[in-house]
């Protein structure tokens, strides 16, 4: 579906940058348990891939923007191993929703004359090193601020926090762990044509619940696998993105990060499984001219089955409530009318906090997903649009794409992008 | 029945704004943040109420029991301190006379599988230490309505 909203751009509003910017380089490592390399050296490797995936030299690269939780390494370390001069950089504090919100960030940057060109990296051991389920070095921190009214009580990992919101959506609406299940189903077999993913094996709903508890409702198999590996994307104007090799990803829309009101304690201020998307999608879509129906494609953060069942619900692909019958009917599978996360996703491919949803739906609207398909003459890949295991995970005419972020119920971003015209 | 014999909790730091609350539960008394301009209570405590930003904010006293909003069952803990215990109930408590302020706990005294979204519980007060009480629940022991 072409994007719909070209003749309705209002110049006097920020919607005038819709079409304007393009992702025109994505790149990223393996990913791993084990990388026996730093979050320097791998960010090093991801970067350069994304410079050579978008033909960009250290010249061309001008921007850097990264994000982590205290478990990664600086842009002025990074660019200079790559040889780049920076006229902008900033490293932030931030998980999920950060990559959606940092391109928009470069893009302001770029309007704004800073720089040109922005490479944005997110590098993290986060298997070997610091790891989000929160054993590690994470329980072991001191018990400070807001955290003495959870801490105190066994609430500590980024699952524990967010359970409760999940049961009261099940208490509400009658939602099944059978029924989220099928995300995690859905994503292993999209992972099962991905060469690259962590867990290839495709699972079924018993597989799912039938996995050990680890709080409920969360099972083992609703939770992503942890990994090493760093991921790169590079962001700038669409004239400048049209040179480069690859055909440019074109960021319609940007939300975030868009916070429920207290986003730091969301359920003392409304339902507790309404999520960040229920405010962002009033940004997301007037600015992207279209809405979730004209969607092909969706990356819905899957840090949890449940968090891509809550956001789908919330930017409105389904009423509110019918989330677990959205994901379970088929549709968010290859084949179906929206698949989602067709990597695999944090679930199967490899956990980035995620920028490898962003790196896949970019894939998707080149046509150019790494999958098993054979490679032609011409190099490029030859779709045969077969799902099944060990074959394609192209979407046929895949033109317009959202990526849904998550950094917990309370905060979200999200992106539209289109096919280059 | 989950065992909290084994447990030791990570103790709570009292800072300038939770600090009247946790003196409270000392005491044996629940006492929550309440803003003396438009009447809202709130938790945790803060320097403004956040519905009306009126910094004219009171701890007051209360009483009466609550109901189980949303909860979970732990039966994996990244915190070493707490994998004696599993599985346990960690629930979230909306008070009958504080509406709008939502309480953490666990689910004290009945076996785990007992916490339910709308179960009725009452607070109850556990001993950390000389200087920090933490307010807990269990189920509601005499029958009372909302
Ligand atoms: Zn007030």
């Amino acid at each position: 579906m072409v994007a719909s909203g070209a003749s309705d751009v209002d110049t006097s509003t920020s919607k005038h940058l819709r079409g304007k910017y393009a992702i025109c380089g994505i790149g990223e490592t393996s990913y791993r348990r084990g990388s026996d390399q730093t979050t320097r050296s791998l960010a090093t490797w991801a970067i350069k891939n994304a410079m050579d995936d978008a033909g960009m030299n250290a010249g061309d690269v001008d921007g850097m923007l990264s994000y982590s939780g205290n478990d990664s390494t600086f842009s002025t370390f990074v660019a200079g191993d790559l040889g780049i001069r920076l006229n902008f950089y900033m490293d932030v504090h931030g998980g999920g929703s950060s990559t959606e919100c940092l391109i928009g960030i470069a893009i302001g940057v770029i309007e704004a004359g800073l720089c040109k060109t922005v490479a944005i990296y997110r590098a993290m051991n986060g298997f070997s090193a610091v790891r989000i389920g929160g054993t590690g070095a994470r329980s072991a921190a001191p018990v400070t601020g807001d955290q003495i009214h959870h801490r105190a009580y066994g609430w500590q990992s980024a699952g524990q926090m967010f359970a409760p919101s999940f049961l009261r959506h099940m208490y509400d609406y009658g939602t099944t762990p059978e029924q989220v299940a099928h995300v995690k189903v859905a994503h292993s077999n999209h992972a099962s044509n991905n060469p690259k993913a962590y867990y290839k094996t495709r699972l079924t709903p018993e597989d799912v619940v039938n996995s050990r508890v680890i709080c409920k409702p969360l099972h083992l198999l609703d939770c992503c696998v942890e990994t090493d590996n760093a991921t790169c994307i590079i962001v700038t104007g669409i004239d400048r993105a049209r040179d480069c090799p690859n055909p440019p990803a074109v960021i319609q829309a940007i939300a975030g990060r868009t916070c429920k009101p207290r986003a730091d304690m969301h359920y003392q201020h409304g339902p507790i499984s309404t999520v960040a998307g229920y405010y962002a999608k009033d940004i997301l879509w007037p600015n992207a001219g279209v809405g979730p129906e004209d969607i092909d494609v969706t990356g819905a953060y899957d840090a949890f089955t449940f968090t891509a069942m809550l956001q789908l619900e919330d930017y409105g692909f389904c009423k509110k409530g019918e989330g677990g019958d959205y994901v379970s009917s088929g549709i968010i599978n290859l084949g179906g009318a929206r698949p989602n996360n067709t990597s695999g996703g944090h679930l199967c491919e490899g956990y980035t906090h995620g920028m490898s949803m962003v790196i896949e739906n970019t894939r998707q609207l080149r046509g150019e997903v790494d999958d098993f398909c054979p490679i032609g003459p011409d190099g490029k890949r030859q779709h045969t649009y077969d799902y099944a295991e060990g074959g394609c995970r192209q979407v046929k005419g895949a033109e317009l794409t959202a990526n849904l972020g998550w950094a917990n119920p309370g905060t979200g971003s999200a992106m539209v992008m289109a096919k280059d015209r | 029945m989950s065992d909290w014999s084994k447990v030791t909790r990570p103790i709570p730091v009292p800072d300038e704004w939770t600090k009247p609350f946790w003196d409270a539960a000392k005491r044996g008394v629940l006492e929550l943040q309440r803003c003396q301009n438009c009447g809202d209570f709130q938790h945790p405590p803060y320097a403004t109420c956040v519905n009306c930003i009126s910094t004219d904010l009171k701890f007051e006293p209360v009483e009466g029991g609550g109901t189980i909003y949303a909860y979970t069952i732990m039966y994996h803990t990244g915190d070493q301190r707490f994998a004696g215990a599993v599985p346990y109930a960690s629930i979230i408590v909306e008070m009958d006379k504080a509406p709008g302020a939502f309480l953490p706990g666990n689910l004290l005294g009945v076996p785990y599988a007992e916490a339910k979204v709308g179960r009725r519980v009452e607070v109850l007060f556990e001993t950390l230490n000389d200087d920090i009480t933490l307010p807990q629940f269990r189920l509601a022991q005499t029958t009372s309505t909302a």
